[in-house]
């Protein structure tokens, strides 16, 4: 265990002691975790780093990564700037039913964006911070996938 | 469950509806002998409820308005498959009249209240003026149409809440707290209520708060025969839309509950009324009761109804619907003992209950004794964001509130669902607070005690680590780029940035 360096939600986790793990149904990633006291089921998704543990119905994400695999993406987040244009993206899929910017708008954070309706219900999409619109790329009428980018905030 | 041997009310039944609903529809044919018949658009080609039925009918994209708000969709496979009627489950063409009519004017029974009934009803100022009129209190407000001058709602007082005359479900909903915030908020509402109903009518109530939101539940058959049976607490609600049912209701006493059902009998005496319908209420914390609005049609909730009195609505709204009349050990059914329900959504209750998608993978719902699960789905299933995200409805019922809270305690911790959050959690914690157990809550409980619910306990995150790291150290070594093989959205979320 020791090998690992564990993150949860991203903050460093120690694994809790006394239990163990076992598959339920690893197709579908049904486990348990067997306690002195009890036993707790759970679902487990993913693959190598990145996984989610679903717990007392809560989705956490949890990344387990070698002492390698650390060192790498240190490296390469070093290299990444943390400045400059941000992609607003959409966070539900759904159909876009009013666009309220422009390219060329200043908007304060906060500032509502465009409408996603989904499910029947309208999502304001607000500006994660203040900046300039530089690009808005989806129009009203439109049907975005969850991920699409919406528009270019810098 | 029949104890005649008379034949069964219709040959084949269509079901206008998907997902749970439509299932539980179907088992109520089955029950009945009859052959259900179900409609599916594109989206839903291999939903659970195509499956349970004996066979089901293309209706179009998957888009609900061209699918299943299609009147002349829904007509047309009904006429395909010979079916004689038509049962709407709820949402959709549910509360209709020209559907209602349609399907009248095609030779067919539509189970449910007459058109004339879900017209006068529908609309909501119009239903608050009949009520008002038959004696039963409606909240202070408007009767008629809000225009754009904010006069009327401040002769009100604020805070006030603006309401779709169209509406249901919570859809064009708002509660505004101050004049300055009125005209964005009847702009929203309007627009949603237009989106959602083609009906950007918006009327404005006081706000009643606290407020317990209380409804009755009603079954009439076509020969004048009426029977209440009994009340559902709803109050646990995000944007006024319900998440939680109970009946009995723990704040309804012996002459609170005698004014309720008179005045849903009043309110069903304005219509030429039959089958099922909910006659909904406020209820303020001196216990004075305001009508809210008759839904006339099958409740999500109903099946809390069911555990108490035993009866199969869905079953009695077929059999009244084909000219039954209910029977005596219908109209004096007696109820016991104690029914909650929760509703499972694809709903983040740490992200103010926002619908979620994605693929649900992981699917194990609790069994045993007193408990009853209505699902719509199963594992390895796709949600189509086109629809309500309603996945299941798990009810428990014992001999008093208190038993039952227990087992409901133990079928949410047998609950798993993966692939997907959930509203799990919350409901989960719900079991074990003190104003739900207690019974002393309100429409306020999950804005007031939950807010966007707690941090994971250090508990919580030790065995989420454990979790994932015993995963891990049990997988065979990766043989490809270890992001690659997850189906979870974290896995497809790597993967899209990899691919920048």
């Amino acid at each position: 265990m020791t090998d690992y360096e564990i993150r949860v939600d991203g903050e460093p986790a120690d694994p809790a002691d006394g239990w163990r793990f076992e598959w339920t149904d690893e197709r579908v990633g049904l486990a348990r975790l067997v306690g002195p006291d009890g036993t707790r089921p759970l679902v487990v998704e993913g693959a190598g780093r990145d996984w989610v543990v679903t717990i007392g119905g809560r989705r956490i994400p949890v990344s387990v990564r070698t002492w390698r695999e650390r060192v790498l993406a240190e490296a390469e987040s070093a290299t990444r700037g943390h400045a400059g244009p941000i992609d607003v993206k959409a966070t539900l899929p759904g159909l876009v039913v009013a666009v309220a910017v422009s390219p060329g708008d200043d908007v304060e954070e906060g500032a509502p964006l465009l409408t996603i309706e989904a499910m029947k219900m309208q999502n304001e999409v607000r500006a994660p911070r203040a900046g300039r619109i530089t690009e808005v790329v989806v129009a009203a009428g439109q049907t975005v996938s969850t991920g699409a980018a919406l528009l270019r905030l810098a | 469950m029949r104890t005649d041997s008379a034949a069964p009310p219709f040959r084949r039944l269509l079901i206008a509806n998907r997902g749970e609903i439509a299932i539980r529809v179907i088992r109520a044919c089955r029950d009945l002998g009859i052959s259900p018949i179900a409609v599916h658009s594109d989206a839903d080609v291999d939903a659970l409820h195509v499956h349970a039925a004996d066979r089901s009918e293309r209706i179009g994209p998957p888009s609900a308005g061209e699918s299943y708000l299609s009147i002349p969709a829904v007509i047309d496979a009904a006429r395909r498959s010979g079916a004689e009627a038509i049962h709407p489950g709820y949402g959709f063409l549910s509360e209709n009249a020209a559907f209602a009519r349609a399907v009248e004017q095609a030779g067919l029974v539509f189970v449910g209240p007459p058109p004339s009934a879900l017209e006068s009803l529908g609309n909501k100022l119009a239903a608050r003026r009949s009520a008002a009129a038959a004696g039963v209190p409606i909240v202070p407000g408007t009767t008629v149409a809000l225009e754009d001058d904010t006069a009327e709602a401040e002769a009100i007082g604020f805070p006030v809440m603006l309401k779709a005359a169209a509406g249901g479900g919570g859809r064009g909903m708002r509660r505004v707290d101050r004049a300055g915030d009125l005209a964005e908020a009847l702009a929203a509402a309007r627009r949603e209520a237009a989106s959602a109903f083609g009906d950007g009518t918006i009327y404005v109530e006081k706000l009643v708060a606290p407020a317990r939101h209380v409804e009755v539940q009603l079954l009439g058959d076509r020969h004048g025969g009426l029977v209440v049976l009994g009340e559902r607490d709803c109050s646990v609600q995000r944007r006024n839309q319900k998440l939680v049912e109970e009946s009995p209701s723990p704040a309804v006493d012996a002459a609170i509950r005698e004014a309720l059902f008179d005045g849903a009998r009043r309110v069903a005496g304005t219509v030429d009324f039959h089958n099922a319908a909910t006659v909904e209420f406020l209820l303020d914390d001196a216990g004075s009761h305001f009508f809210l609005e008759m839904n006339t049609r099958l409740q999500v909730e109903h099946g809390v109804t069911e555990l108490v009195t035993g009866l199969d609505l869905v079953a009695w709204q077929i059999r009244v619907a084909a000219g039954e009349a209910l029977p005596a050990e219908v109209l004096a059914a007696p109820r016991v003992g104690h029914a909650i329900e929760v509703r499972l959504y694809a709903e983040d209750p740490f992200d103010a209950f926002r619908p979620t998608a994605g693929r649900v993978t992981a699917w194990r719902m609790p069994e045993g004794p007193g408990i009853r699960v209505d699902a719509g789905i199963s594992a390895e299933t796709d949600l189509p964001p086109e629809y309500d995200p309603l996945l299941a409805k798990v009810m428990v019922h014992a001999v008093d509130r208190a038993t039952a809270i227990h087992r409901l305690r133990r079928a949410l911790d047998e609950t798993v669902i993966g692939g997907v959050q959930t509203d799990a959690a919350f409901l989960r914690w719900l079991v074990d607070d003190e104003a739900f157990a207690g019974g002393h809550y309100d429409t306020s409980l999950i804005a007031e005690r939950w807010g966007s619910g707690p941090e994971p306990t250090a508990q919580e995150r030790g065995l989420a680590a454990f979790a994932a790291s015993a995963a891990r150290q049990a997988a065979p070594p990766p043989s490809a780029p270890v992001v690659s093989s997850s189906t979870s959205p974290w896995g497809d979320l790597a993967r899209r940035e990899s691919l920048r």
